[in-house]
C-alpha cells in the first residue's frame, strides 16, 4: 500500500534515495543517518571488513555531494561505525563499536577529535552504538555491550548513566538505537529484549513499546526509534523487516513494510545502463525489492516526514505523515 | 574424572565430528561419556543454532553478501562458534560430496543458502536430501537443469546425480542418464530480481509443468511416467548408492581413501567398515543419522586416530578454536576464509563437481608452508586467550621439566600423538633452556614465551597436519 491509513493517521509513501556502492555515489550496509540543514542527509556506511566505511553527503533531491572517513584505527577513521548524530553547531559525532570511541567532524568532513576508551567503568565504553543529543546539546551514547546508556558532554566528559543488564523494567540487553523527544525524554531500542523503552532524562523507566514476536504490534530485535511532533513513536523492527508505529500511550497504530515501487534516480540510471538487467526485471516479481530489508534507522524531520534507512537495500524510503488527508469515495 | 585415554578419544571424536575443541571442553565431554557425547552430537536440535541476529547485527554486510570471501567468512564464523559441531561438519561433508562452485554460479549467497540446506537436511534421510538438492537453485544452475527442457534435454544434472552424487561410475548406462534427465525436465529456477544496485535477491525453485516430459521412461529396470522424485526413490535403493555413500563417509570421517575416480577399480581400505555403514543405511530406511551413529560408535572409527590429513578448513578452524580469539563477532573472519583458500580449499568454490582431492593431495610445498605459518603464528601467540589458558594449564600442573613441558603441551592441544622423530625434536628444543621457572615476573614471562615456542613447534610439526 502506498498510502497507509490507520487510527486517524495517514502515512503516504513519497520516494526513495540511494543505492548500493562500495564507494562514491551510493551506500554500503548503511547503519544510520542524520538530517542536516539545507536538505542534506549524512549517511553512515558500515561497509565490510576493511572496505566501504564512510559518511556520504546527499541531498534530499539525490545530489551526491561527496564522502569522508575511511577504514582504519587512525584519527577520523572507522572500523565498525554504527551511529551518527548532529549537535546544534551542526558538527557530526560518529560511534565506533570496535574502537570504542566517538569521533567528531564538522559538516565538511574535517576531523575535529575523538574521545572514549574501552572498559566497563563509569565513562568507559564497550561497543558504543546509538547516539542522540539532548536539548542541552549533551550526547547520549548507547553503551551497548555494557547494557546501559551514558551521557557525556560533546567533548566526552562523563555526566551520568542509567540501565543495567537484564530484561526487567528499565534494564537493557544489547541496546542499539536511541532518540529523544521534544520533552527531552529518551527512547531506547532494547534490542535483545524485543522492545523499546522510554526513560525520563534522569533514567527513570516510563513506558514500554512492543512485545517479542512477529504479530501485529510485536517487535523482533528493534534497531532504531524516532518520535514525531504528535508524540507518535516509530520503530525499525529490524528482524521483522518493517516499521512499527505506536501512539504516545504505547498503543499500536500501524505497520509500514516498504513501498519503493519506483527505483531512486541513481538506481534507475544503473538499470538503464544494463539491458540485461532491464530484461530480467521485466520478468521477475519485483515486490521483494519494494519492501524493507533490515531497516536500521528512522528519522523524522520538522515537517514530520519519515525517513527509513535499510541496511540490506542500501536505501532510504521517505513517507509523509499527511495532516489534512481527505478520503476518496470508497465506491469509486 | 575422565582418564587421559578417554580425553584423547574425545579429542579424536571432536576433531572428526566437529572441528576440534579446547581441552576444557574435551574434559567436560569425556566426563559425560563417549556414547552420551555421540548422541549429543547426533541431536543438534538440542542446542541453539548460531544466533544470526547477533551475526548480522555486527556483520550487516554478510547477509546476502556480494563477495565470495564474505560468504566464506560467514561459514567459518559458524564452524568456529556453532554449538552443533556435527551439524556443521556434516554440512562440509555434503559440500565436498555435492561440490557446487562459485566459479560458475557467481552468486555466493545462493551457495550460502545451499550450505544452510545441508545444515537443515544433512542428517536426515538421504532421499529427502537428494530431493532438496535437486530443487536447490545453486545446484540447478551449477549443473544446467534450468537448461533441461522437454524435448531438449541437458544431461548434466542427470549424469552427475548418478556418477558423483549417488551410485558412482559403472553402475548405470548412458540410457539411464538420458531417462533420468527427462524425468527432471521442468525443475528450474523462477525468474529472479537481478543483483544490484539494491543488494542480492534469492533464487527460488520453480516447477514448470509445461516444460516437463510426461512420457514413459525406463530407468534402472523401472518403467513408467517417472518424474524426478521417482528417480531419486529408485537411486537411493541401489546397492551401489549405499556403498558409494558409505565410502564417502569413511573417507571424510574415518581415514583417507584414494581419490573418488579410482573407486571403481580400487577396493575400500576397510571393506568391513563399508559393510557396516551399508547395513546401517539399508536398515534405517536410508537415514544419514543412523549411518553416522554406527560410524562414530564403531571400533574402526575409534582406532583411526590421526589417519586423515586435515583439510584446510579443519586446520584453520581447529587452530582458531584452540586460539580462542574468534569466539565472537570481530574483524578477521574473512582473513580466516582466505587462509583456507591459500591452503587449497576455497570454501564455496571447489575446483570442479568432482570436488577437492583429499588426503595427501591437500599437501604441497606451498600449502604446507601456509599451514605451518598459520598454525604456528596463532599457537605461538601467548596473548591469545586460548593460548593463555594452555600456558596457565602448564603452570598449574607444574609441568616444568623439559619432558613434562612437551608432554603437557601435546596433551593440551589435542591430545596429539607424535612420532618418535617429532618427540625427539621437541625434547631437544625443550632441553635447551632447562626447566620452566615461575618464581619471579621475569621467570614467568620467559617461561610463558617458552610454552608459546613449544606450541608453535607442535603446530609446525608433521603430526599436527593429521586429524
Amino acid at each position: 500500500m502506498l498510502t497507509t491509513v490507520a487510527a486517524g493517521r495517514v502515512f503516504d509513501y513519497s520516494y526513495c534515495i540511494g543505492m548500493y556502492a562500495m564507494a562514491g555515489q551510493g551506500f554500503w550496509s548503511p547503519q544510520d543517518m542524520v538530517l542536516g540543514p539545507d536538505g542534506v542527509v549524512f549517511v553512515l556506511s558500515r561497509g565490510m571488513e576493511e572496505l566501504g566505511q564512510r559518511i556520504t553527503r546527499v541531498t534530499l533531491t539525490h545530489d551526491f555531494q561527496g564522502q569522508f572517513g575511511s577504514f582504519g584505527a587512525g584519527e577520523g577513521q572507522f572500523i565498525w561505525p554504527r551511529s551518527i548524530a548532529m549537535d546544534t553547531a551542526t558538527n557530526l559525532y560518529v560511534s565506533d563499536e570496535q574502537l570504542h570511541r566517538v569521533s567528531a567532524f564538522d559538516r565538511a568532513g574535517t576531523f575535529l577529535g575523538s574521545w572514549g576508551k574501552p572498559g566497563t567503568a563509569e565513562g568507559e565504553l564497550n561497543g558504543p552504538s546509538g547516539l542522540a543529543f539532548d536539548p542541552d546539546d549533551n550526547l547520549y551514547v548507547v553503551d551497548s555491550l555494557n547494557h546501559r546508556i551514558q551521557k557525556f558532554t560533546k567533548d566526552g566528559t562523563f555526566l551520568n548513566a542509567f540501565g543495567s543488564h537484564g530484561s526487567g523494567e528499565g534494564q537493557l540487553d544489547m541496546p542499539w538505537g536511541i532518540c529523544t523527544d521534544r520533552e527531552g525524554d529518551v527512547y531506547v531500542a532494547d534490542w535483545q529484549n524485543d522492545r523499546v523503552q522510554k526513560f525520563s532524562p534522569n533514567g527513570q523507566a516510563l513506558r514500554q513499546f512492543g512485545e517479542p514476536g512477529v504479530r501485529v504490534g510485536d517487535l523482533d530485535h528493534p534497531s532504531g526509534v524516532a518520535v514525531d511532533s504528535d508524540g507518535d513513536v516509530y520503530v525499525t523492527d529490524w528482524a521483522n523487516h518493517r516499521v512499527q508505529v505506536y501512539g504516545p500511550d504505547g498503543s499500536f497504530i500501524a505497520t509500514l513494510v516498504g513501498d519503493a515501487q519506483e527505483p531512486s534516480p541513481w538506481t534507475q540510471t544503473y538499470i538503464d545502463a544494463n539491458p540485461d538487467i532491464v530484461k530480467a526485471r521485466r520478468r521477475a516479481n519485483m515486490e521483494p525489492e519494494w519492501r524493507f530489508r533490515r531497516p536500521v534507522a528512522v528519522k523524522i524531520d520538522a515537517d514530520d516526514r519519515l525517513f527509513v534507512l535499510e541496511a540490506a537495500r542500501h536505501r532510504i524510503q521517505v513517507y509523509n505523515k499527511e495532516k489534512d488527508y481527505e478520503e476518496h469515495p470508497i465506491n469509486l | 574424572m575422565a582418564s587421559k585415554d578417554e580425553i584423547a578419544l574425545m579429542g579424536h571424536l571432536m576433531r572428526r565430528a566437529g572441528f576440534g575443541a579446547t581441552y576444557d571442553e574435551l574434559q567436560r565431554r569425556a566426563n559425560e561419556g563417549y556414547e552420551a557425547t555421540v548422541e549429543d552430537l547426533l541431536r543438534p536440535e538440542a542446542h541453539p543454532p548460531v544466533d544470526e541476529n547477533v551475526l548480522y547485527r555486527f556483520f550487516p554486510g554478510m547477509e546476502g553478501a556480494l563477495a565470495p570471501p564474505t560468504n566464506q567468512a560467514d561459514w567459518v564464523y559458524r564452524m568456529i562458534n556453532t554449538r552443533r559441531p556435527l551439524e556443521e561438519k556434516v554440512a562440509l561433508f555434503w559440500h565436498q560430496l555435492f561440490a557446487t562452485g562459485n566459479s560458475k554460479v557467481d552468486n555466493p549467497p545462493e551457495l550460502t543458502q545451499q550450505i544452510a540446506m545441508f545444515r537443515e537436511h544433512g542428517m536426515g534421510r538421504f532421499p529427502d536430501l537428494l530431493v532438496e538438492l535437486a530443487r536447490n537453485p545453486a545446484m540447478i544452475y551449477w549443473l544446467d537443469n534450468n537448461g533441461n527442457h522437454r524435448g531438449a534435454i541437458n544431461e548434466n544434472w542427470g549424469r552427475e546425480l548418478l556418477e558423483l552424487f549417488s551410485m558412482g561410475v559403472g553402475n548405470y548406462s548412458e540410457d539411464d542418464i538420458k531417462e533420468a534427465s527427462r524425468a527432471f525436465t521442468g525443475w528450474t529456477i523462477a525468474p529472479k530480481i537481478p543483483r544490484n544496485p539494491l543488494g542480492r535477491f534469492y533464487w527460488n525453485f520453480e516447477y514448470r509443468p509445461e516444460d516437463h516430459d510426461d512420457g514413459e521412461k525406463s530407468f534402472l529396470g523401472h518403467t513408467g511416467n517417472l518424474d524426478g522424485d521417482d528417480i531419486i526413490q529408485i537411486v537411493v535403493r541401489q546397492p551401489a548408492t549405499a556403498r558409494f555413500l558409505a565410502r564417502h563417509m569413511y573417507n571424510f570421517f574415518v581415514a583417507d581413501e584414494p581419490q573418488v575416480p579410482s573407486w571403481n577399480i580400487t577396493p575400500p581400505r576397510d571393506p568391513e567398515a563399508i559393510d557396516a555403514l551399508v547395513q546401517a543405511y539399508e536398515e534405517s530406511d536410508f537415514d544419514i543419522r543412523a549411518m553416522l551413529r554406527t560410524l562414530l560408535l564403531s571400533d574402526f572409527f575409534k582406532e583411526a586416530r590421526f589417519e586423515r590429513v586435515k583439510s584446510p578448513a579443519e586446520l584453520v578452524v581447529g587452530t582458531a578454536i584452540l586460539a580462542g580469539n574468534y569466539n565472537q563477532p570481530r574483524p578477521g573472519f574473512p582473513a580466516l576464509a582466505f587462509e583456507c583458500a591459500y591452503q587449497g580449499q576455497e570454501l564455496l568454490n571447489p575446483p570442479s563437481v568432482e570436488s577437492w582431492h583429499t588426503g595427501s593431495e591437500w599437501i604441497d610445498g606451498g600449502s604446507l608452508v601456509r599451514r605451518v605459518n598459520f598454525a604456528a603464528g596463532l599457537m605461538g601467540n601467548t596473548t591469545l586467550p586460548g593460548i593463555r589458558s594452555i600456558v596457565d594449564g602448564i603452570r598449574e600442573r607444574e609441568a616444568n621439566s623439559p619432558a613434562e613441558l612437551v608432554e603437557g603441551c601435546l596433551e593440551l592441544v589435542g591430545p596429539l600423538d607424535v612420532s618418535q622423530t617429532t618427540m625427539n625434536e621437541l625434547l631437544a628444543q625443550a632441553e635447551e633452556d632447562g626447566y620452566l621457572r615461575w618464581e619471579t615476573e621475569e621467570d614467568a614471562r620467559e617461561s610463558e614465551q617458552r610454552v608459546g615456542v613449544m606450541l608453535a613447534l607442535i603446530a609446525a610439526s608433521r603430526d599436527y597436519q593429521f586429524a
